[in-house]
Formats: structure tokens, sequence, C-alpha cells
């Protein structure tokens, strides 16, 4: 990739790799993995957050791993897994075709990243209006004549999570867009062209050229979405708390750590989740290499 | 026949736009109604009604002015400079170690990374805010700036991406001027970064925009509010005012829409114009 | 009995020990001696600047920066800084583990109780100060005082009378059928809800529990008898009654039709307007409710349905005021605090409660409440020694008696949305609940 022919830049280069990475590695040790450390150690102890610290072996494991009811909540967190492919796939379908010629360019994809401008609280008061009976979207579907279909949408435990995936995806969606946006700019306009005077159609544009090009990014986002779906919390956190069957892995490690002061129990749940997310990230990882 | 399988491609082109649009910006405007509305009528009156009088903005004024929005606009201008800049060039610093270099220990480092983004920030917030406070950063806009720093994967990745694009013979040709490493990032690599920059700055710019977390847990003191947490002086523990707090979000929308709309051309320029190919 | 008070005295001490072993040394082995001599002090000598945390966001750049004008009236040479938090307990807890928690605050309900000498300066001695103020022994420890209620407020049944005289109830109902049979009746009879749950905002099903003592009919029934209990939610006990009012009315479908959607500023508006029958509150949301609309004389409160013979508005303390252990001011803190509970106004005017101290007057409704002889207690506190115990065994069990989330399940139970039945969950609430109380007794 470079050359090694000249000495000075081969002494360069180990002052450049050096000092480059050393502000960003030394801030990711300080505020990501220091934390992290302590949270590890936590997880050892029986801390509420304001007593003194006892230390106690490996008890905190061992009441996550004995209580199946811990682990069960992670059927939630499949709603938001399946609910990424669609974020990723509608995110996908827009960016490219809005790479191509269209007309309201730019009115579009001001209009589909728009909702990522907005913040959490608002998104879920907003949603609270929209789901609730005689709602925003109650009234859309009368004015469609579709009004046999109305549920309760927030009140139906095996509606909720849907629901709640669902706007998920509307939050997080126009971010993704953005990235693929940009992602696909990046790849030179003239292998299209020359693509198509080869008759290429535009699927096998996409196919060929664009999903090849830019699948380092795509696999990014799908890491990122499915830890992201093990790991989801804000919105129904801040929608419904996690009630009615909604409760995340993550709503009940902080419920457990904050609300009940198990600090110590909390912390060790927080590692398990980590872990799995690990494990899930690598696993990805080796299918996605394997492909 | 292919005039037909033409216009079919239109509609369902602009058929999913239309439906992705109106998806989009439904919700919203229950929100946009909801800011023109007297507390009384807003909670009488369907969220898609429109308010009866659009001249109403006694919400926006509170908002704004009891709000503290002009300190919020400026602390958070501040912030998001520093966060800006410095996230720039950390992640594109990483990046161009990581895309020019091969070395020992580069997989670890962008493990490393990534492997932080994948730690839900909650759980770790007693910790992280001992180290906020034992650096003395507590209460000061340092402690928002230092933990927006610490370099997000999603940057370093968006610079990779583009990174690749770039051809390294530009590099060969400049070492053949003599130029050094750090010539040739500053000189070739970041200037061609400008789209990726772009990106970056918009999802990070709005991510640091909208959050309330840090500015809250971190520096509560009244006159370093952001605008994010000003939206939450109507919202107490016995009430909230739902309409202020609606108009609140309409003011905060505003900035970030024309930022997007300001910077979005630089994205979409494609990459290499004008340069070397 | 006497061994068994030696044990618990040698507990005290071990945890007492504990405490000053690992903890800085300006934290370790501090005297539980009140320092009362900024009493003495001239107020013009009382200098510095002190931070003030409260959880009134709504309120902290107005009324707040009202109340220093007026502090500073009688302290000028006192600067006082405020900090408002959201989610109050979420976010002090961190802070707590520095000495970054301001000078005032509010002392967070998650610090157990023997912990709270830790963290904050003695105010007094319980005995004096019960004198003065109400609910001051809540979170006393070892008879000392550490803090003060901002607000003390009666809980039980707001209700909208002319909804009541359109659905046919004339009288007041007194027991949980009759409660039950009203709710009823206006089902029937009317278009208004009967309860208003407000399950979604999710506090409001926490107010629930400041009716306890109503349906006990006994004010030593919480801190005294509960904490040496076996089963305490077994039928007959007064939390099954209690709950079994709300799961009831749930089941019957005498609440809202999607509790999911639930939103706390309309339900006031509704209440108002006559769409909502009643909600279980503190008295402090009466007045918002009488002001959200024009029917004010049609709302009113009731105590909570009981079989009781003696039927009486339980009075329970708000979150209570203390000063940080670490303060470089106290003087002026303590300032603040005396001002604050005696003088600023808050208690009746912003949270539409009764003032802890005795000395301020009762706000102009209750005391009419009190002239027609409807009694208003507190609670008694707990025996020496026991201070804190419900407490802990509340956390271990995750029974969470003040927090929202099992009555959420009670709800979504009695809907349909779960397959437990309401005897099928009390059973659970009671196998927490026991093994928390081994679990703590072993920790001792």
């Amino acid at each position: 990739m470079f050359r090694f022919s000249k000495l000075s830049y081969s002494a360069q280069r180990r002052v450049v790799i050096f000092s480059f990475s050393l502000i960003p590695v030394v801030l990711l040790l300080t505020f990501s993995y220091l934390p992290v450390f302590n949270m590890f150690q936590y997880s050892f102890t029986d801390w509420d957050g304001f007593s003194e610290m006892e230390f106690v072996g490996i008890e905190n494991y061992i009441t996550i791993f004995t209580n199946p009811e811990y682990f069960s909540v992670f059927k939630v967190s499949l709603y938001y897994f399946v609910a990424t492919f669609f974020q990723m796939g509608i995110a996908l379908y827009f960016a490219t075709i809005l790479s191509y010629q269209v007309r309201f360019k730019n009115f579009f994809k001001g209009v589909l990243f728009f909702p990522f401008l907005l913040n959490g609280v608002a998104i879920g008061f907003m949603f609270l209006l929209f789901f609730r009976p005689e709602g925003t979207l109650d009234t859309i579907l009368h004015a469609l004549g579709l009004s046999e279909y109305i549920k309760l949408w927030l009140g139906n435990p095996d509606i909720i999570n849907i629901s709640l995936a669902g706007t998920s995806i509307w939050r997080y969606m126009g971010f993704n867009f953005l990235i693929f946006l940009g992602a696909i700019s990046s790849i030179d306009k003239e292998i299209y062209e020359a693509a198509e005077i080869d008759g290429a159609n535009k699927w096998h544009q996409f196919r060929y050229i664009i999903l090849p090009g830019i699948k380092m990014i795509v696999s990014l986002n799908l890491i990122l979405a499915i830890s992201g779906a093990l790991s989801a919390f804000e919105i129904p956190y801040i929608m419904t708390g996690g009630s009615n069957g909604s409760e995340t892995f993550v709503i009940q490690t902080v419920d457990t750590a904050f609300k009940y002061g198990k600090i110590g129990l909390g912390s060790g749940m927080a590692v398990v989740l980590l872990l799995i997310v690990i494990v899930v990230t690598v696993m990805q990882r080796k299918l996605v290499k394997e492909d | 026949m292919n005039a037909l399988k033409k216009t079919l491609g239109a509609v369902v082109k602009y058929g999913s736009l239309i439906i992705g649009a109106v998806v989009a910006i439904i919700p919203i405007i229950a929100i946009f109604f909801a800011s023109f509305k007297t507390s009384g009528e807003y909670t009488t009156t369907g969220p898609l009604t429109p308010p009866e009088d659009w001249t109403f903005i006694e919400n926006y004024i509170r908002a704004f002015t009891e709000g503290n929005m002009l300190t919020g606009f400026l602390n958070i201008l501040i912030i998001l400079f520093a966060a800006i800049i410095g996230s720039t060039l950390t992640g594109s610093m990483v990046a161009f170690v990581l895309n020019r270099f091969d070395f020992r220990g580069s997989k670890i480092l962008i493990g490393a990374f990534l492997l932080a983004t994948l730690i839900p920030a909650v759980t770790t917030q007693v910790a992280t805010f001992q180290i906020i406070e034992g650096l003395g950063a507590f209460n000061t806009r340092w402690a928002a700036i230092l933990l927006y720093l610490g370099t997000d994967i999603i940057a370093v990745y968006i610079f990779l991406q583009f990174m690749q694009s770039i051809s390294v013979s530009l590099d060969e040709s400049a070492m053949l001027d003599g130029a050094s490493y750090v010539d040739i990032y500053t000189r070739i690599i970041l200037p061609l970064l400008k789209p990726a920059i772009v990106t970056v700055i918009i999802v990070k710019g709005v991510n640091v925009y909208n959050d309330f977390y840090t500015p809250f847990l971190y520096m509560p003191k009244s006159d370093l509010h952001v605008i994010s947490t000003a939206l939450f002086k109507f919202k107490g523990p016995y009430g909230s005012e739902w309409e202020v707090i609606c108009a609140g979000v309409m003011i905060a929308i505003i900035p970030t829409l024309i930022a997007f709309l300001a910077l979005q051309k630089y994205i979409y320029n494609g990459l290499t114009q004008g340069s070397v190919k | 009995m006497n061994v068994k008070k030696f044990l618990m005295a040698g507990s005290m001490l071990t945890l007492a020990l504990a405490g000053c072993s690992g903890s800085d040394e300006e934290n370790g082995g501090g005297s539980t001696e009140a320092d009362t001599s900024w009493q003495e002090m001239d107020p013009e000598e009382i200098e510095g600047e002190i931070t003030v945390i409260t959880q009134r966001t709504d309120i902290v750049d107005t009324v707040f920066q009202d109340y220093e004008k007026e502090f500073q009236k009688t302290y000028p040479n006192v600067e006082v800084n405020f900090e408002a938090l959201t989610d109050y307990g979420g976010e002090i807890m961190p802070r707590m583990n520095t000495d970054q928690y301001g000078d005032v605050l509010l002392i967070p309900v998650q610090v157990p109780i023997e912990e709270i000498p830790r963290y904050f300066e003695p105010l007094g001695e319980l005995s004096e100060m019960e004198e003065q103020y109400r609910g001051v022994e809540e979170r006393a420890v070892d008879g000392t005082v550490y803090g003060i209620p901002i607000a003390v407020s009666y809980t039980g049944v707001i209700y909208n009378n002319s909804v009541f005289e359109e659905a046919g109830v004339t009288e007041l109902p007194q027991t949980p059928d009759e409660f039950l049979t009203a709710l009823d009746r206006v089902k029937q009879n009317t278009d208004a809800i009967p309860l208003y749950t407000n399950y979604a905002a999710g506090w409001p099903l926490t107010q629930w529990q400041g009716a306890l003592p109503t349906v006990a009919g006994d004010t030593a029934y919480y801190n005294q008898t509960m904490p040496h209990e076996k089963d305490p939610f077994s039928p007959g006990k007064p939390h099954y009654e209690l709950y079994k009012v709300m799961y009831d009315a749930a089941e019957q479908g005498l609440i809202e039709g999607d509790p999911l959607t639930t939103d706390w500023e309309a339900s006031k508006v509704m209440m108002n307007n006559g769409e909502i029958a009643t909600m279980v509150l503190g008295s402090w949301a009466l007045e918002q409710i009488q002001g959200a609309g024009e029917n004010a004389e049609d709302i009113a409160m009731m105590p909570f349905p009981t079989n009781a013979d003696e039927v009486f508005f339980p009075l329970g303390a708000d979150l209570n005021i203390g000063v940080n252990k670490n303060s470089e001011n106290k003087e002026a803190a303590l300032a603040w605090v005396d001002w604050y509970i005696n003088d600023s106004g808050y208690a009746v005017e912003q949270a539409g409660g009764i003032s802890a101290s005795y000395e301020v007057e009762l706000p102009e409704d209750l005391a009419a409440l009190e002239e027609q002889g409807i009694q208003f207690l507190l609670q008694d506190p707990a025996k020496e020694g026991e201070e804190g115990l419900l407490d802990e065994v509340d956390k271990e069990s995750e029974v969470g008696l003040w927090l929202e989330d099992r009555k959420k399940v009670l709800i979504e139970a009695a809907i349909g949305n779960r397959d437990e039945t309401f005897d099928e969950l009390m059973e659970q609430w009671n196998e927490d609940w026991n093994a928390a109380v081994d679990e703590v007794a072993a920790n001792q």
C-alpha cells in the first residue's frame, strides 16, 4: 500500500500512527472503558449506590442465570430485531432512488430525514398522541374507510411492541438514509455511466455496483442496529416505561439498578448484556464474511 | 412497451416517495398544530384538528423566553463547535491511520472503537460521573464537550468509507514532491473528505443538539442549559404544559432544518470531483 | 426480647463502624449533634453562595427566583443558585457518590434510611423537632432529624359531585363495595369514566399507597405492625383490600378504555368537565383539578373507601429537604432550609398541601373540613431500632410499595392482558416479600 523504500517515511509512519491515535484512544479509554471496568467491579458487589460496597463474588451472576424471567424479556428484542431489517431496507431503497434523477429531490431528502431531527421526549409524546384511541392514527384510518382495523395500539399486549418498534423505525430510518446517501455518493459516477452503456438495468446497478460499494457502511449499520435492538431502551422507556409487556433488557437493568437500588445486580445484568451483544456481533461478522 | 415500463417505474418511484414523505410528516403535524393551541383547546380538540387561531403565538413566546432559549442557543453553539471540530479531527485521524497504514494492532484499534459503541451508556453513568467530576469538568461546558468528543465509531466508518475511494496514487504523487504524511493528511485527505465531514457534522450535530441527558446530569447549573433542556421547563412533577413544549420543539427544529438544507448539497456532490482521478 | 434488642444494637454498631471505616474522612464518624450556631448569628453575618437543588423544573426560573429575593431581604449576604433536576432520583444518585450534590437538596428516597447520616447534616433532636414539624420522624435516624418534609398532604378519592348526582349516587360511598356500586352506577347512568387510573403516567398509581392508613383504619399499621407480618398481602390485610379496589374496578370495566394512552394533563380537564367521576390522588391535586375548567365547585375529596370503624384522611410527607454534609456554607444552607419551610409558603402555594411547620396556617378548605369533624392523622413512626427496616425489605423484594410497576401489572391482569388472577398476584407479592424479610434478617 505504501513504500518502504524511503526510510524517513517509515519513521514518519510510526510517529503518525502513534500521534494520530493517541488522543482518540485516550478519550476512548477514559470515557468508555474505564466506566465499563468499574461496572464490571460493581457487578461483584452488593452496592446500592449509597451504602458501603461489599464483595459478594459471583452471587449476582448466579441470581441472573437462575432466574429465567431475566431473559424472557429478550423476546421483546425480537420485534426490534425484525424492525431493523425493515428500517435498513427502507433506508437503502430511498437512498438508492434518490441518488438518481428525481424531481423535488431535495424536498424528499429533507422530509425523509426530518424525523431524525426531533428529540426523544418530543417523539415519545407525539406517538402517544398518534396511538391513543381517536388519536392521529385512528383519525386517518377513519378517513380512509378502514375503521374496522382500529385497535388499541398500545393497550393490546399483542400489538404494543409492533407499535413501539414501528416508532423506532420512524425515528431512526432518516439516520440510516443519510449515511447511505452519503456513502453512495462516494461511488464514482462514471461506473454507473459505463454500466448504463453496457445495458445494465437499475436493479443490476444496485446489486453489483452500489451494494458492494457501500458494503462496509451497510454492515456497520446492521451491527449497530442489531446491537441497538438487543439494547432497545429510549422509545419504550419514554412511551410506556416498559409496562404492558414492552419491557426490554435495558429497561429491566436500569430499573433494577436505580429504582430498586441494586447497582451490583444491575451492573451484572449490564455485563451479561454486553457479552451477548459482543457474541452476536462476532457471529454476524463471521456470517457476513462467509457471504 | 418500454414507455409503459418507464411510466410504471415512475409511478412506483414517486408513489413510494410520497407515501414515505406523508408517513414522515403526519405525526409532526400534530405537534405543529398543538403549538398554536391554547391549553384548553389542546385538551379538548383532536390532534389533527387545526388550531382555531393561527396567530396565537403565546406558546412560542413563552417557550423562547421562559425556556431561556437564547442562552440555550449560545451554550449549544459553543459545545457543538468544539465537539464537531474535535470529532472530525479525531475521527478522520483515526480513519487515516487505519486506511493508509497496515500495522499491528489496527484490527484491535477499530474493534475497540466498535465495542465502545455497543456499551449501553445508561448503565455506566455512575462511574462516568466520577470521572468527569475527578477531571473537574462537572458543571462546566467541558463535561459535555469531552463526553461528545470520545470519538464514536460512526464518524470513523464514514471517513473510512470515503477514504477507500480516495486513490492512494494521490498520496504517492505527493510523496514524490516530498510531502510528509502530515502534509498528505492535511492537504489532500481532509479537503477531499468534505462530503464525509458534512455527513458527520449533521449526524453528530443532531445527536449533540437533541441529547438532554448529558447536559442534565453533568451541567445542571441554570446558565449552562441548552436547547433540549429548555423543553423540560414546562414539564414538572405535577403536570406538563404540552402546548408550550410543542412550541419549544418547533423552535428547536428550525435551526437543525436550516443547517441540514444548507449543508446537504455538499453530501451529494460526489467525491473526487475536480481532483485527479 | 432483651437479647433481640441487644443483637439489634450490635448490628447497628457494626453498620456504623462499617460506615466509618470505608468512607472519606469528611464523611466518617461525623457527630449527630446539630450545629445550630447560625440561629444566634446576625442574619447579615451569614454569608456565602449556596446551591439549592430542586425537582421543580417548572418553577425554578420563576417562583424560586422570587424566593431568593425574599430570602435576601433577611439574609442580604447569601447568594442562592438553583439547579432543577427532571428525573430527581436518577440524576442525584451519581452525584452523591462525589461531594457535588449542592448545599441544600431533597433527600432522595433511594438512600437507605440508615445511610442518611453519611450524606446529610443533622438538623436537630427528633424529640424537640417533633413539636415543631410534621412528618420529621419518617427519615430520622437514631433520634436525630436530617430532613424536613417540603410539604405534607392527605390522600383520598377526588370526585366530581355533579357526575355522582347524575348517576344517582346520593350518599358518598364509604366501603369498597359501596364505592364499586357507585362507580357502576356512573357507568350505567352517565357517559363519564367512573375511575380514571392515569396508568400511562405511572406515578398516579403510586398515590394509592398513600391511602393505606385509611384502609387499615390504624395509624400504626404500616410502620409498626407490617414489618413483623408474614404474608402481608393476604386476604383481609390492608394492602390486599386497598389494591383489590383497583383490580376490581379495572376488571369490571369501570376504568378508562385504553389505560396505555392516558394523559394526566387531559384528565384534569376531563374531570372538571364531568367526563371523569373519580381519581385516587393526594390533596395537592385538588386545586389543579378545580382550576382546570369552570366547574371548580363540583370537585371535592373524600376518604378512600374502607371497612374500618374509624375513618380519617392520612397525612403523608412529601420529599424531605436537607443539607449536604460537605457544604462549605452550612450556616447559609441551614438558614435557607429554615426559611423555605417556615416562610416561603411553598407547601401551600406550590405543592397544594400543608406546611410541615405547625406554625404555618392550614389552607382554607382543609380548615373547613376539620371543622366538620373530619380527622387528619399522621402515621405513627417506626419503633426505635426499626427505622428503615420496611424500606429495606421493600427494595430487596422489588415489590415497590411506592413505585408503579406492580400496580401496572395489577391493571394489566384485570383487563385481561395477563393471565394471573388477583390472588395469584398477591401470592407472588407475598412470596417476594417473605423472601426479602429473610434476606434482610440474614444480612443483619
